[in-house]
């Protein structure tokens, strides 16, 4: 019955435990309450009750799903009937998406930071349903708010 | 009082209601045990197996409601294996035979059969009130049972139970005559749902007052119902999904606003994030609110909710609401009373949804805030002597930091000295729950000033038997401990074993107690069921010679006036 040693601090000090030694610990005993492969899957950390652990786990299912697969939008240039669609997912941020745009519309788009007659500026729809210019937050709190893509004329700004 | 007529003292005695009250004017003489006993109407058991319904029905011949718990509180964090008991079949065939007039039957953590279900439901003529909490064992069979033979009905409330559902229609079995139903709690089912034949029943059912739909009443019908039950005082919403016709939105903002008397909101199981908005007219009355089923709902769509809330008292909720959030309730809510937050991320992924800060905010905004309990990442020392300051009146604290061991994140300390400062300012503290890196310090200030606690929850605490000492020699008042992954062993065990007459109960598990302090303990303490439950290897324990080495993984004990229980399974061992 080794097992139960794993975690309880019987012989150590208390005053060594640094923050390093905690966590590493920890993220063990975090997910693997002890080292028999049976405790391991019983699940009983953290104190919650199961329905509430299955609520969790179902969100976390669908939250992976949504950062691992891909997320197309619809983007459409003001005066061009048909769209196009774009996977956000493959961007590593604003510039590169502006980038991929202006390669895409064959025009010049840029950010609502830098207005002038010559570019198409770049809007979002959120899920709000609110159209708002694109870059003002930041890019990953973008992802979960951006629903669809308007590139718009640049005297409409 | 010895002038009086039997007659008199029994209509004073009405008069009081608490079991301690009751239990306390039973032991005052002969004449008042006798009157007391043939007039208790409510009786109360901690722990089904500390007596058995024979006794119970001895003393007791005339009571009309029953409340049992079963399985350890730890059963609800999967450390109890199945099987273990608490098993109610035996109480219902026992109280069916006798000739009590059983009117209100209230569970917790125990298993329930279709079968005691269906005898519940013949053997009682006034059968009003069947109360399930954590229950498990039985299917939406039993619940047909109820509903068709239990002729006065008032209240089924079925709290997060494991319901087999047969997707039957069990709805439908109430009869067209049934109209006393005041509470009806179904969200824990997960099967779909006769939703005519409940339109129906809440149609003629005008005391309804308490209606928790499952997740399988849609949008539409839950205007219908709403619009059919204005008087509803407590709702559970079931599925809320967004995309709906602007006309069923509308017909139920305008169901909502009629519901001048809710008071209570809960559910939204499977919850878009923009449905609450439909709520907000009905938000400044409510005094509770539970919404930590609803994952699916952003922080910022809670906080907007919240805002409107200003008389609430009860709020439970996911730590997505953040400390932001919690700085929203600390200035909206100053009738708070019990808060719960929840953690949505189980795998301490480094999301800083609600951290100490949040506790402070509510500590400092919320003045009558009594009952606490938080999960959150971290946690300092200096957080805690602060809201020991701001609330000395808590009588409940609860605080979970998600990763075990883990020390005050700002000095690494230990946060000995945080809850010490809680014990010391809550003079009125009954329940508290400690976590995080622990000495036995923490546990010397327990004995020291917890005084009046009744309930203690230790895990990963701790250094030596010392800790463990210090509460059961402090706590006078202690009646469950429950310990979990903690360095405590026989000497703590076995030091004062009448202390465990003055307690309902100790779990131990993953300590350091052996099989052979084990069984020294049952031999001086034969009042005692010392029971071993060890689900890996059934006999092994009983081989091996070396008993004082061999480590116990899960010990529960109790006190019991009728010894060793005979329903337990290969798995326990009772010595």
């Amino acid at each position: 019955m080794e097992i139960c040693n794993s975690y309880s601090s019987s012989s150590v000090d208390s005053t060594k435990h640094s923050a390093s030694e905690s966590s590493v610990n920890l993220s063990l005993s975090l997910t693997f309450p002890s080292t028999s492969p049976q405790r391991a899957t019983k699940q009983d950390w953290p104190p919650i009750k199961p329905r509430l652990r299955d609520t969790l786990k179902v969100r976390r299912r669908l939250l992976q799903r949504d950062y691992d697969t891909c997320l197309f939008v619809k983007v459409y240039m003001e005066g061009v009937p048909i769209g196009r669609k774009l996977d956000l997912s493959t961007f590593s941020g604003y510039e590169s998406l502006l980038e991929n745009l202006s390669h895409m519309f064959n025009t010049s788009i840029i950010c609502g930071n830098h207005r002038d007659r010559k570019h198409h500026v770049l809007t979002y729809q959120d899920t709000d349903g609110d159209w708002m210019m694109v870059g003002d937050i930041p890019w990953e709190m973008f992802l979960e708010t951006v629903r669809r893509l308007k590139i718009t004329k640049p005297e409409r700004c | 009082m010895n002038y009086f007529p039997d007659e008199v003292i029994e209509h004073v005695f009405d008069f009081v209601t608490s079991h301690k009250d009751r239990n306390s004017i039973s032991l005052v003489c002969k004449s008042w045990f006798k009157i007391e006993r043939y007039s208790r109407q409510n009786v109360f058991i901690g722990n089904c197996y500390s007596i058995s319904p024979e006794r119970l029905l001895r003393r007791f011949p005339c009571f009309k409601s029953l409340t049992l718990k079963g399985k350890p509180h730890f059963a609800d964090f999967n450390l109890v294996p199945h099987g273990w008991g608490g098993f109610v079949q035996p109480w219902i065939e026992a109280l069916a035979r006798s000739r009590v007039g059983l009117e209100e039957l209230r569970l917790k953590r125990m298993v329930v059969t279709d079968e005691g279900l269906e005898l519940l439901s013949r053997s009682f003529v006034n059968f009003k009130s069947l109360v399930l909490v954590s229950c498990e064992g039985f299917s939406t069979d039993g619940l047909a049972s109820i509903a068709s033979n239990c002729r006065h009905l008032r209240d089924l409330d079925l709290q997060e139970n494991e319901i087999d559902d047969h997707r039957g229609q069990w709805l439908s079995c109430f009869p067209e005559t049934c109209t006393s139903v005041v509470t009806l709690n179904f969200a824990c089912l997960e099967g779909e749902t006769n939703l005519v034949a409940l339109e129906r029943l809440v149609a003629r059912s005008p005391n309804l007052r308490s209606l928790k739909l499952n997740r399988a009443v849609p949008l539409d019908a839950l205007a219908r119902l709403m619009a059919c039950a204005p008087q509803i005082v407590d709702l559970g919403v079931g599925s809320y999904e967004d995309e709906q016709d602007s006309e069923s939105c509308l017909k139920l903002q305008a169901a909502i606003r009629k519901c001048t008397s809710l008071r209570s909101l809960s559910g939204f199981l499977e919850a878009a994030p923009h449905c609450l908005s439909a709520f907000h007219p009905v938000c400044h009355n409510l005094t509770s609110l539970n919404l930590s089923y609803a994952a699916e709902i952003h922080g910022s769509h809670l906080i907007k909710l919240i805002e409107h809330c200003k008389k609430l008292q009860r709020l439970w909720i996911l730590d997505s609401i953040g400390d932001k959030g919690l700085e929203v309730v600390a200035s909206t809510c100053k009738e708070l009373q019990e808060l719960r937050v929840f953690p949505t991320d189980l795998h301490g992924g480094g999301n800083t949804a609600v951290t100490e800060d949040g506790l402070v905010a509510i500590s400092a905004g919320c003045p009558k805030l009594h009952s606490i309990l938080y999960f959150c990442q971290q946690m300092t020392n200096a957080a805690l002597i602060t809201v020991a300051r701001n609330c000395p009146n808590f009588i409940r604290f609860r605080l979970c930091i998600l990763e075990p061991h883990k020390p005050d994140h700002v000095t690494s300390q230990p946060l000995d000295e945080g809850f010490g400062a809680i014990v010391q300012a809550c003079k009125n503290l009954k329940r508290l729950s400690v976590s995080g890196l622990l000495t036995d310090q923490v546990f010397l200030y327990i004995g020291m000033f917890a005084t009046q606690l009744e309930m203690l929850s230790i895990a990963f605490a701790g250094d030596t038997d010392k800790g463990m000492l210090y509460v059961l020699n402090g706590c006078k008042k202690m009646r469950k401990l429950e310990i979990r992954d903690s360095p405590f062993g026989d000497a703590a065990l076995l030091a004062d074993v009448n202390k465990y007459e003055t307690m309902r109960s100790l779990w131990m598990s993953s300590c350091e107690v052996t099989l052979g302090g084990c069984k020294r303990l049952a031999r001086k303490a034969p009042w005692l069921n010392v029971e071993i439950i060890n689900e890996n290897d059934n006999n092994r324990m009983e081989e091996n010679g070396y008993e004082g080495r061999q480590k116990v993984d899960k010990l529960y004990l109790y006190r019991t006036v009728v010894g060793t229980r005979v329903d337990a399974p290969p798995f326990v061992w009772i010595l």
